[in-house]
Parts: C-alpha cells; structure tokens; sequence
C-alpha cells in the first residue's frame, strides 16, 4: 500500500479525497471566524448539526428505507437546518435575553447537544444499524465515504473557495473595518449574512470527515499555523486551505495506516477525527515555534543574541577602561551565567577584539576602537539628555546604559552634528573621538 | 423489581412520594434504578448550580466547555498513574479526583501559556487547547482500552446505566462544592465581580481562579457517568440563566439555580420513565432532563417578559390617572 495509492484505490481514494476537501473548506472558512474573534462560534454551531443529523437520519429511514446510499444528503441537510436554528438561538439570547455571548454559546450547545442525544437514544430502539452510523458522526468516519460524497464535496467545497475569491476585497474591509466598509458602500449586512450561511455550509461539510465534537479544532488549527507565517490575508487563506488540506490527508492516512498497524485482528478502527486534528495541531505548534519573525524559537533567538551583543559589549567598555583585567574580576562585574559569559569572551577573542596576555585580558588595537566607539555613544547620549533634554543625575547614566546598545552609527553621526561635535561629557569626562572607520 | 415499572408521569410523583414517606416511617428497601438517577442528577445539579453562577459571572462558560472536554485526558492520565501505583480503578473516587485536579491544571496553563507565550489572541487559544487534548484523550481511551464507544459514552453519558457507587461519588462531590462555595463565598463574590478590588482587600486572584476551575473539573467529573462531560454545560449555564430572569441578588439565585436543576432532574426521569411506560420507548434521560432546562429557560424568558410588559402598562395607566 503505497501513498499514491490512497489517491487512486477504488476503496481509499474515497475517503482520502472527501476528508481532503472538507478540510480545505472548514479552515477557509476558520480564517473568517479568526479575525472575527469568534472560534468558539465554531465549536458550538457544530454541536448544534447533532440534534439535526439525528432528525434527518431517522426522517430518512421512516420515507425512504430503500435508498441507504443518499442518507448522506439527509444528514447535511438535517445538519444545516439545526446549526442554522442554533445560530438564531445564540443570536436571539445575545439581543433579546441580554445574555453575554459566551453564557450563550455554551448553553445552546449543551442543549441542542442534549436534544440530539434524546433523539439518538430514541433511534437505537428503532434503528440500530442507522444508530451506530450516527454515532460514528461524533467522532468522524471517512473510511466509508464513495465516490458519489467526494463529488458533492468538491461541489461545496469549490463553491465556499470561489465565494471567498470572488468577494475577497469586500470581505477584507469587513474582516478588519467593519464601519469603513460600511461608510464606503459594502453591502456589509449581506455580506456577513452569506459568510455564516457559508460557515454553517462548510461546518456541516466537515462533520463526515471530523465529527460534531471536534469540528472547533479542524477550524482553528489550520489557520493558527497559516497566521504565523503571513501577515497578508490572501496568504493567510491559501496557506490555511495548504494547512487544513495536508492535515486532513494526513490524519486519514494514520487513522488507516494505525488501525491495521494496532488491530490487526479487530474489527476497531481509529476515529478519523483525532487523528485529522492531532496532525493539524502538530503543524500549528511547529508553525508557533518555529515560524520566523512570529515563532517563540524566532523571538527568544532575537533577545538571547541581543543580550549576548549587550555582554560583549559591556566587557569591551570594562577593559577599555581598566586596560587588562584578570579573567576573576571581570567575572564580578557581570552577573550572567558562566556559559554565557565564557561563550562572550571565547567569541570576542576570535571576532580579534580581546586578547589573553599572562592570564589578563587586553583589547587589541581593533578592540580599542571597538571599545571607544561604545562609550564615545554612550557619553554622547548622556551629553544629549542633559543638554537638550534637561534630564538631570542617575537617570542619565542608566538610560545610556541601555541606549549605547541601541544606537546606530547614523544615529552617532546626527548626535555629534547636533551637539556640535563635543568634547567632554555631563560627568566632564572626554569623549573619545571617532578616529577610523573599523 | 423496581416499584417504578409501568409508572406514568404522575403516578411516578405518588409512588416516589409514598416511597419517601415509607423510608421516614423507618422502612428501609434498597434504592430503585429511577432513584438512583433522581439522586446522582440532583447532586449534579446542586454541584453545578453553585459553580455555575461565579462561572458565568467570571464569563468563563467557553472555559468549562474546554475543561468539560479535557476532562476525558485528564481521567486517563489519572488512571495511569494511579492504576500503576496502588492499582485503582478508572471510576475510583481518588482517580477521578485526581483527573480533574490534572485536567484543570493542564487545561488552565495551556491556554494561558499560548496566549501569553505565542501571543494567540484568546478564543482561539481555548478552541486550539481543548480540541487537541480531547482529540489526544480519545486516541488514548482507544489505543488503551481497546474499544472506542468509551469516548462515545464520556460525551453522552449513559444516566439508565448507574449504580449505587456513582450515587455515593456523586455525593461526594456535591458535598466538595457546597462547603468550598459555602467558606469561600466571600471570596468568590468578590472576585467575580470586581478583580481589582479583590486584589486590593488581600483576595488572591489566582488561588481562586483556580480553585474554581477546580470545582467545574470535579462537576465535570461528577457527571462524567450520569449526562455526559457536553451535557453538564446546561446543568452548570442553564439554571443559572433562568433564575436570573427573576432576582438580582446572588445569595438567591445560588439557592435557586441548584432548586431549578434538582425540578428539571425530577420531571426529566419522570417523563423518561412514563415515556418508557406508556410508549414503549427507552430514551436517554440525561437528553431529556438537558431538553427541559433548554424549555425551562425559554418559558421563563417568556413569562419574565409577560411579567415586565404587565408592570409596564401598570404604571402607564397609573401615571395616567396622575395626570388626569
């Protein structure tokens, strides 16, 4: 069983295409409600398809028994009338019964959750066969899936895309500017009216491949990890639909690979929708760690090799101003861990700053330069608080500490054409003239 | 054989009634299976009905979701360790305990920890944590037990198959609550309405926040058995709401919140058990006892409105007259 054949198999191409599409259009759709700051809309509108679905299946099965192969169409269409009902629910607590949005949200999910189980116990009785297939929904089934589902699906699944392209300028005012779309003419009502329609479409969409109870995750996942690497929100909805299109192949593919790798007797199968949303959740957290400029592993290198510069550069400003000091004393000045510290002055002796001469440290003809460059910004910057500023005392001195990291050499050049190329600093200390570039 | 059987919805009220009566007298017989229902919903409910209130005024109802599904990692891992250290069980007292103590644990610093550490804004941060957990927590149950209806029944609960040891945790846990609510009610007042105040008095914020979070882990736990870790939301949301139509103050609504869960337990497995009387039809009664919380809260929102309407026009007609 090679990857390419869960693409082409009559048996597994089914559900690897199915779960594949879905996914595109639940993490399009995850993009709009992430900038609306509405996730949790998500979580609880796909609960509320379960009441639905139940309906829907058992209506089905008392008119049309014979037709078992299109019960799929009666539990999208069950699904989208009961989240639809459930949106309007939430909406009416929120406005009519003042009810702050997140009471609200919860409630209705717990009780049209509470109505569909009412319905499914009543349908276990009835129809045990259709019963497991709506229990199976919870957690998503795709290995079932034929050729007729990946038909409607792209059908769907295309349609929410091409919505998302045609309106996408539109949709962008409203997604950030809600009053300026509406000052500059957007249908801005409408607009938002076609976009929950589309939510519920693509919510409904998932649940075959997901599940009720996860469907939260499938939607936020994917564009967690596209929103770390982009900024612009065009790549946000295609690296989205790349994220949720790769998760959903994925956790297919595990969910049959792991099923006749672990139960190779059993007749158990993994659920679909763990596994779709635990890879999902894998490539959100890579994208938080390691995304660059946004990835926590980006920033914490940013501020670990600025603090680093910050030690080296301090250790150049106590030699130049001792001119040799023993590896001991020069320990004492900086309170910084031994790794860090050691690793500082084995890269400022390579970098040919600093030099080890009988066990005391010297700069170099470059590193006094290198030195005097630093204090000569740090002094200027004192001189430009006290005189033009009128900051007076300790303040001076430790804001320069900082500010001598900062500066840049363009910097140096304004300050020393603005104070007039001074000589001596507040302290009456000399400044140390620029003599070469290094 | 149970006394209920072939009870419709009234004749269910006289039975139990003369039942109680029977055991005042100081005749015991042993608990039947509607009782036992009747008894672990209630406890539920008292549980819930004293969280529910501070979680709602703390707008933290989302956050129980996210527990009510971290829950099932949180039993799991419970079980693992416990069952590796002195054998127990997976509904033991001490493992569920611990499973809430570690759910909410897990649960509370992951969220924080994206928000502040990956800069996540916050509702995507909840939705992110609990659909992973839940989805590792399922995994688990199945790769473990073998047999995947479990996460099945942790979702739905299955409140006509308890027994009399539910009851007893049940208890236990409806007890926890009463008496951490009842110390700390102060505190918790306090830091649901006004952090910063309860920063400046010497309450502290976290320990609190926590201890809550605790308290909605170990009702989600209570209930893991009975409705399901989805359907306790409405026991912990619902009753809260509608008393709310009616009062303002908090001492009364935490008295009836827990009053209006233990009314919708009664009828819920009255109406369960007169559905399966008279129709032949078996349905679950955790749904059914959710369901009428839903209605008891439209029918409230309702008469409220009545009742607002009524006093409005009132006073139209008496200023009327004023005036004339």
């Amino acid at each position: 069983m090679s990857l390419f054949d869960f693409f082409t198999d009559p048996v597994l191409r089914g559900p690897t295409w199915g779960t594949l599409l879905m996914c595109i259009a639940s993490s399009l759709m995850g993009v709009v409600l992430f900038f609306k700051k509405r996730i949790l809309l998500g979580e609880s509108l796909s609960h509320a398809a379960y009441p639905g679905v139940v309906m829907g299946v058992s209506f089905f099965s008392f008119f049309f028994p014979a037709h078992e192969e299109w019960i799929f169409l009666a539990v999208l269409g069950g699904a989208f009338i009961s989240s639809l009902l459930g949106l309007k629910a939430i909406e009416w607590m929120e406005i009519k019964g003042k009810v702050h949005s997140d009471a609200a949200l919860c409630f209705v999910l717990a009780v049209f959750f509470g109505i569909g189980t009412v319905g499914a116990s009543a349908m276990q009785l009835v129809n045990p066969v259709w019963y497991s297939q709506i229990q199976m929904l919870l957690f998503g089934q795709a290995a079932t899936m034929s050729d007729s589902h990946i038909f409607l699906y792209a059908v769907l699944s295309a349609f929410v895309a091409c919505f998302i392209l045609l309106v996408f300028r539109p949709l962008q005012a409203v997604l950030f500017d809600r009053d300026f779309a509406k000052s500059s003419g957007i249908p801005v009502l409408v607009l938002e009216k076609i976009v929950f329609w589309l939510l519920l479409f693509s919510l409904i969409l998932g649940i075959r491949s997901v599940g009720v109870v996860l469907m939260a995750g499938m939607v936020v996942a994917p564009v967690i990890a596209a929103r770390q690497l982009t900024d612009r929100l065009h790549f946000v909805f295609f690296l989205a639909a790349c994220f949720g299109a790769l998760s959903g192949l994925l956790g297919n593919i595990l969910a049959v690979v792991g099923s006749s790798f672990l139960f190779p007797e059993e007749k158990l199968n993994l659920p679909t929708g763990p596994m779709i949303i635990l890879v999902g959740a894998s490539l959100a957290l890579l994208s938080l760690l390691f995304a660059p400029k946004r990835g926590l592993a980006f920033r914490l290198f940013r501020i670990i090799s600025f603090h680093f510069r910050c030690l080296k550069e301090n250790i150049l400003k106590a030699l130049w101003k001792k001119r040799g000091i023993s590896f001991s004393d020069l320990r004492k000045e900086h309170v910084v861990s031994s790794f860090f510290f050691r690793l500082a002055l084995l890269r400022l002796s390579q970098e040919g700053w600093i030099e080890k001469r009988d066990e005391m440290f010297v700069l170099t003809p470059d590193g006094v330069q290198k030195a005097a460059l630093v204090i000569r910004l740090h002094r200027l910057w004192e001189l430009y608080l006290a005189k033009s500023l009128g900051f007076e005392g300790e303040k001076i001195h430790n804001n320069a500490e900082e500010m001598e990291h900062i500066l840049t050499p363009d910097f140096e050049k304004r300050l020393t054409a603005f104070l007039l190329d001074p000589k001596e600093d507040p302290h009456n200390q000399p400044i140390p003239q620029k003599e070469r570039e290094l | 054989m149970n006394p209920y059987w072939g009870a419709g919805f009234f004749e269910f009220f006289i039975v139990l009634c003369s039942r109680v009566g029977a055991w005042v007298m100081g005749h015991t017989s042993s608990l039947a299976a509607d009782e036992i229902q009747i008894g672990v919903l209630s406890c539920v409910a008292i549980a819930c009905g004293l969280v529910g209130p501070f979680l709602v005024l703390k707008k933290m109802a989302m956050f129980a979701n996210s527990l009510s599904h971290t829950i099932l990692l949180g039993i799991v891992l419970a079980y693992l360790l416990t069952s590796s250290l002195w054998g127990g069980g997976m509904f033991d007292l001490s493992t569920l305990l611990i499973g809430a103590a570690l759910a909410a644990l897990i649960t509370a610093f992951l969220t924080e920890g994206f928000v502040r550490f990956f800069r996540l804004q916050e509702d995507a941060s909840v939705g992110f944590v609990f659909t992973t957990l839940f989805a590792l927590g399922i995994v688990l149950v199945t790769l473990y037990t073998k047999n995947a209806h479990l996460g099945v029944e942790a979702v739905m609960g299955n409140a006509d198959a308890l027994h009399i040891s539910d009851l007893r945790a049940a208890f236990w846990i409806a007890l926890l609550n009463f008496c951490t609510v009842g110390c700390f009610y102060r505190q918790f007042q306090i830091s649901s309405f006004d952090g910063n105040f309860a920063k400046t008095i010497g309450i502290s914020s976290g320990l609190f926040h926590f201890l809550l979070l605790f308290l909605s882990a170990t009702v989600c736990i209570g209930s893991f058995r009975s409705v399901g870790v989805l359907l306790v939301l409405a026991f912990l949301v619902g009753p809260y709401l509608t008393a709310r139509l009616f009062s303002d103050r908090l001492c009364i609504l935490l008295f009836l919140s827990p009053l209006l869960g233990i009314l919708a337990s009664l009828i819920g497995v009255a109406l369960s058990r007169h559905l399966l009387s008279v129709y032949d039809l078996p349905l679950s009664t955790g749904g059914i006892v959710v369901s009428i919380i839903g209605l008891f809260y439209v029918m409230a929102f309702f008469l409220s409105h009545l009742r607002y309407k009524l006093r409005f026009s009132l006073k139209k007609i008496f200023k009327l007259n004023n005036f004339t």
